[in-house]
């Protein structure tokens, strides 16, 4: 066989008289990888045989450089934990601190917490659902939902200042408030997303081909999601009502009404299903929100923050993203400085641990599938 | 929603733990090594079903690591932290494969970053870094930038100044910290 | 959730996308206009601006910046002439910069600004790799001089700011109680309040450009910040041997500069001092402060100190830290001048005055109380005896307006009535009382006889007027507002013309007239009367406050033009240095009345001292 100069064949791990065995990096290079990530297949065939996921490629070392920064600018590192979904991120740390410091934040705070929050996660979920039907070839929803996405981007511009990474959280509450109009902007926002709805229902639900492909992959009981440290929509999609906006509310949640509704199954379809659902409810809880959104301060006054100084303790603080549960745990030695902080990502225990079941005999077309239904991220692995 | 958690660990596990609760729905119990996987094999069958993830701490001045295992139940809403502490020059602590298989890529993580040994778990091989030949880069005594000034200066990296009228200044860790 | 009917031909109704207006733009030929402008957000953050006659070089923005992209530069303009600011600027690395804005939320001036400028990726424009070079080094980093200010994107006013704007709290008596005593009536900060108020401060070091004495400010709050006053009383002891003096009754120029001024109040450094020296008690003080000394071996060598008022004092310290004797004479029974025998007791406890004079008397400083040069020993004995002789007499003498009738016996002059208060003295007290003067020491006073006539008549009834107009008074806000809140009635604008007096030769008050304005356009004292625009204050007392002078019966005429006296003050070189040799200079009648700048002019006198020994 010819092959230009630099091109390898893949590696030959072991030979028989029926078959042999290939090394694939299926890594950042391949079009249906999220990012900079890699799992390297065994192959027989089509079929894999083994897997070992190849994470390190992203590993920006922040838990370390977390520990050299001050409290508050820590906060221009976290949003960059997870790309698609930042918010979760700086409210579960500012959280953290809040918690070890003793003090509650005011009310509005929260309520914009909550709405931004709500609103990455639209942004996240048309990333995630775009990023399904990407992975099985229908470039045209990732398209379509990527147009919606800047919308809510265009929002994020409005209110923070940036568009993918918003900066906007800080200890004691948020960093600017909510400026004239945005919120009707924001409502009108919700109607077009609502709009939207049916029409990927039409270009993904109801599509056969997506119905069949998803249908039975990457199957997981409810009972073993739970104890494989599986959260958010993937657990939900097997029928278990765990979210922790209702479970251990945090932000405005205790006074916001959320009725999500469960998909069933188990599968990657469910899972899909079950994004689409939290959607729509994401839309509503912004509407609620909005309605019931108090006056007052925005932030609380903690002095002069580059001078933040947190008392002993310990704190862990999470937050339900769109991929599953955000968590920090903030430990401080009383210093101008975290002492260390620890990020619980909702990839881990997905990418790095069901991988090895779920992938073994699966054929290397539903790789890039399967961990879009589980939406594995990997900036949240490599931190 | 409390399941009095509290009060029956106490009761269960008697003087071997000590426990309170931190913040509302945020327990936290701490125990010895060698009691720690009874008490999570306890936790799970009290429906403490989700372990969310593991970390760790260096406490450098008390020359301790301390595990921290998040156990969360799914029914009492409760976050439990389960802590222990660990000599820091021979780092090690039973694996949790048994009771969770999912710790297995945090307990490698955690073998990578602090150098704990996790005797039962099968691959605690290199997870994220390639080719790392210093400490283990979350510990305390790992400098960050020390490690960086003595990596990327032009001679480390083989690498000859382009041309001969830039000054290339090298600074070295000390100058860097007096500078902060 | 059911879905919809599985139809192999739903997704084909997107297609009926292709027949709508497109999404997408072609930048840069279009631009977006969702926020009502074409363009990004009016908040957005992108790249800086900088208003340079604004930004006053703190390098808060750089301490934030959490990718160190900023970097201060130099100016050029030499740091020392400027007040109020550092003749610094900072420059942003774009190939560091995450566009977090810390830096403008952090910004204490509002100079530092970003704009809806951006840097899209784009092909180079330029052909040769230098000149692509030297584009990129210019598109990437912000150079002082600012572009795109035209163009604003995110700001920050006022309360987003990540300083604390606000001074903590600090718990003073009500005016009620305090004019009923002559205790103390600022309580001091508490461990709480002084940490939140020393968390204030950004360090940026341009209050003590601006201190008389130089004193490391920043240096001595992160000593309180950082709970280690021993650190901190350390630093102050480097420039100010009197802080436990100064803590309370300092001009504090130093926070007509702080950089939180801009925006909100000023840091309490004053206060902070204070704290520092009352919260770790006079012991750990005196033990500090002496730990100075055994640096040196003694010398030998002999200084005599005229007058133990601020500068006296300040210069023996030094000098005994450098191993020198010193002995200090002073006419009073007890050491502090000025602070002691005419700043009142509720600003300034004696316990203050004693603890800070106490360190220099554990350090071996020889204090010869009730000598009054001239009468007791001569000035000349004391140039034949000493090795050094520093003049550091103040002004303890009052002036006066020499208005009709002001030799009446029912008038007084301020620093008089003051020192006779302090010194536990009976002064006469009227009803009614008219003061004349606006600075600090009318002020004293004014509410000295307040406290007075609260404890004699259960009321006060006071007025005070002054020539320089309502805003222009050359006494602190502090003390015009807490006198206000005391129940003295203040009238600025007006010059005294005379006082009247009734048939029976009493006073009956003072007839004043307006006055226009008090200094000329050459900023040379020439008040400008309105003699047609009179009024009267009536009152039985009157009470000039106008100035001070000093004593100069010891020396000799000839000695007085060998040093240059002029009117009252002194010309000295920077060194201190009298024209007479081995005879200093320092203090209030160098640089007229004002602790901190005596304490400045106490420690230069004490090195130019030592530079004469070292010489030979
Ligand atoms: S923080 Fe503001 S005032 Fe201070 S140096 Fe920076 S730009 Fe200038
Ligand atoms: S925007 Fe942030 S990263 Fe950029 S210079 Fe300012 S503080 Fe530094
Ligand atoms: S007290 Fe004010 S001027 Fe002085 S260093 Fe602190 S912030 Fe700057």
């Amino acid at each position: 066989m010819y092959l230009p100069d630099g091109y390898t064949t893949l590696d030959k791990i072991s030979e028989n008289d029926d078959y042999a065995v290939y090394d694939l990096f299926f890594g950042p290079n391949h079009p249906g990888m999220h990012g900079n990530f890699g799992y390297v297949l065994d192959m027989v065939g089509t079929e894999i045989l083994r897997v070992r996921p190849n994470a390190g490629q992203l590993h920006r070392g922040f838990e370390k450089a977390m520990e050299n920064k001050l409290w508050a600018q820590n906060l221009s590192l976290i949003p960059r934990v997870c790309v698609p979904d930042p918010d979760p991120n700086e409210v579960a740390y500012c959280q953290a601190v809040e918690a070890i410091l003793g003090v509650e934040i005011p009310r509005r705070a929260r309520y914009i917490r909550s709405i931004v929050l709500e609103m990455s996660r639209l942004g996240s979920f048309l990333m995630g659902m775009g990023g399904v039907g990407g992975a099985l070839g229908h470039y045209s929803t990732m398209y379509l939902m990527m147009i919606d996405r800047d919308l809510i981007l265009d929002l994020f511009e409005a209110l923070t200042g940036g568009r993918v990474y918003h900066i906007y959280n800080i200890p004691g509450g948020v960093r600017r408030d909510i400026p004239d109009g945005w919120t009707d902007k924001l409502l009108e926002l919700c109607d077009r997303l609502e709009s939207k709805l049916p029409e990927w229902d039409r270009l993904l639900y109801e599509n056969p081909v997506v119905q069949d492909r998803l249908g039975g992959l990457g199957y997981i009981s409810a009972e073993e999601a739970m104890s494989s440290g599986i959260t958010g929509p993937s657990l939900r999609a097997c029928g278990v009502k765990a979210d922790v906006r209702i479970d251990t509310p945090y932000a405005a949640y205790d006074e916001i009404e959320i009725n999500s509704k469960l998909s069933e199954g188990g599968d990657a379809l469910a899972r899909a299903v079950q994004v689409r659902l939290d959607f729509e409810e994401a839309v509503n809880i912004i509407r609620r929100l909005v309605k019931q959104l108090p006056d007052g301060d925005y932030k609380l006054d903690l002095g002069n923050i580059s001078k933040l100084r947190v008392p002993k303790g310990d704190a862990y603080s999470k937050v339900e993203a769109s991929k599953g549960e955000f968590g920090y745990y903030v430990v401080s030695d009383g210093g101008l400085k975290p002492y260390r902080v620890s990020v619980r990502g909702p990839s881990m225990p997905a990418g790095m641990y069901l991988c090895h079941k779920h992938l073994r005999g699966m054929k290397i077309d539903d790789v890039a599938v399967w961990m879009a239904s589980f939406a594995i991220c990997p900036p949240d692995i490599d931190r | 929603m409390s399941d009095n958690i509290l009060a029956r660990a106490g009761k269960m596990h008697g003087d071997k733990i000590e426990c309170r609760e931190k913040y509302k729905a945020q327990l936290e119990i701490k125990t010895h090594r060698d009691y720690v996987l009874n008490l999570l094999t306890w936790l799970k069958s009290e429906r403490y079903v989700h372990l969310s993830f593991m970390s760790c701490i260096d406490w450098i001045e008390e020359n301790e690591f301390e595990l921290v295992w998040h156990v969360f139940s799914y029914e009492s809403k409760n976050h439990i932290l389960v802590k222990t502490r660990l000599n820091r020059e021979k780092p090690w602590m039973h694996t949790a494969i048994n009771i969770w298989p999912h710790v297995q890529p945090y307990e490698q993580e955690i073998h990578e970053m602090f150098g704990v040994y996790f005797p039962g778990n099968p691959d605690l091989s290199g997870l994220f870094l390639h080719n790392w030949l210093d400490l283990p880069p979350l510990r305390k005594d790992f400098i960050a930038k020390d490690y960086s000034l003595a990596l990327y200066t032009t001679d480390a990296l083989g690498l000859t100044p382009p041309f001969d009228d830039i000054d290339i200044v090298e600074i070295t860790a000390e100058e860097s910290r007096d500078g902060e | 959730m059911s879905l919809g009917e599985r139809s192999f031909f739903v997704p084909f109704s997107t297609l009926a996308n292709l027949f709508k207006k497109p999404e997408t733009i072609a930048y840069p030929k279009e631009d977006l206009d969702v926020h009502g402008v074409k363009g990004p957000s009016l908040k957005y953050r992108g790249m800086h601006a900088n208003d340079h006659d604004v930004c006053i070089g703190c390098g808060n923005c750089s301490t934030v910046c959490p990718t160190a992209a900023i970097n201060m530069i130099s100016t050029g303009v030499n740091d020392a002439e400027l007040t109020g600011a550092n003749a610094q600027r900072p420059t942003v690395d774009y190939g560091r910069c995450c566009f977090c804005a810390f830096c403008v939320d952090a910004c204490p001036s509002g100079s530092l600004t970003m704009t809806r400028e951006y840097i899209f990726t784009r092909a180079s424009e330029k052909e040769s790799p230098l000149e692509e070079l030297i584009w990129k080094c210019d598109e990437f980093t912000l150079e002082p001089g600012s572009r795109w200010s035209e163009n604003p994107g995110w700001q920050c006013h006022g309360e987003e700011t990540w300083l604390d704007l606000e001074r903590s709290h600090m718990e003073h008596m009500t005016p009620e109680k305090r004019v009923g005593s002559f205790i103390e009536f600022v309580l001091g900060f508490t461990k709480e309040e002084a940490l939140r108020e020393a968390a204030r401060c950004i360090e940026c070091g341009i209050c003590t450009k601006t201190c008389p004495a130089n004193m490391g400010i920043p240096e001595y709050i992160r000593g309180i910040y950082d709970n280690d006053l021993e650190e901190s009383v350390r630093v102050m002891y480097e420039t100010n041997p009197l802080p436990g003096i100064c803590g309370r009754i300092c001009t504090h120029k130093c926070e007509s500069v702080c950089a939180i001024s801009h925006k909100g109040e000023p840091v309490a450094i004053r206060w902070l001092k204070r704290y520092a020296i009352d919260a770790l008690g006079p012991d750990k003080v005196a033990e500090i402060a002496s730990s100075a000394k055994e640096m040196f071996s003694p010398s030998g060598k002999k200084v005599a100190i005229i007058g133990a008022g601020p500068a006296g004092l300040s210069a023996a310290y030094y000098l005994s830290t450098m191993g020198h004797g010193v002995t200090v004479f002073e006419r009073m029974p007890k050491a502090g001048g000025t602070m002691r025998y005419g700043i009142p007791a509720y600003r300034l406890p004696d316990e203050s005055i004693d603890n800070d004079v106490r360190a220099m008397a554990e350090m071996g400083v020889d204090f010869r109380m009730k000598t009054r040069v001239g009468t007791d020993v001569s000035f000349e004995s004391l140039r034949k005896d000493y090795d050094a002789v520093l003049v550091a007499v103040g002004f303890p003498m009052g002036r006066s307006t020499r208005i009709e009738n002001h030799d009446h016996p029912d008038t007084g002059l301020a620093i008089l009535l003051l020192n006779q208060i302090r010194l536990g003295e009976e002064i006469p007290v009227h009803e009614n009382i008219v003061i004349i003067g606006g600075g600090n020491v009318a002020m004293d006073i004014a509410r000295s006889m307040a406290r007075l006539q609260k404890v004699k008549y259960g009321k006060v009834s006071i007025i005070l007027t002054c020539l320089e107009g309502e805003g222009e008074m050359p006494a602190d806000n502090e003390e015009i507002e807490e006198s206000i809140e005391e129940g003295i009635i203040i009238n600025p604008g007006w010059a005294p013309k005379a006082i009247e007096l009734d048939d029976d030769g009493k006073i009956k008050g003072l007839k004043c007239a307006r006055c226009l304005r008090v200094f000329d356009e050459n900023r040379r004292f020439n008040p400008k009367i309105d003699e047609d625009d009179l009024t009267f204050y009536p009152g039985t007392q009157v009470v000039e406050a106008i100035g001070q002078a000093s004593d100069y019966t010891f020396l000799s005429e000839d000695d007085l033009a060998a040093m240059g006296h002029e009117r009252g003050r002194f010309k000295v070189s920077d060194g201190m240095d009298s024209g007479l040799k081995g005879v200093f200079i320092a203090g209030d009648i160098v640089h007229g009345p004002d602790v901190i700048h005596a304490v400045a002019d106490g420690h230069k006198a004490a090195r130019s001292i030592d530079t004469l020994f070292n010489q030979g």
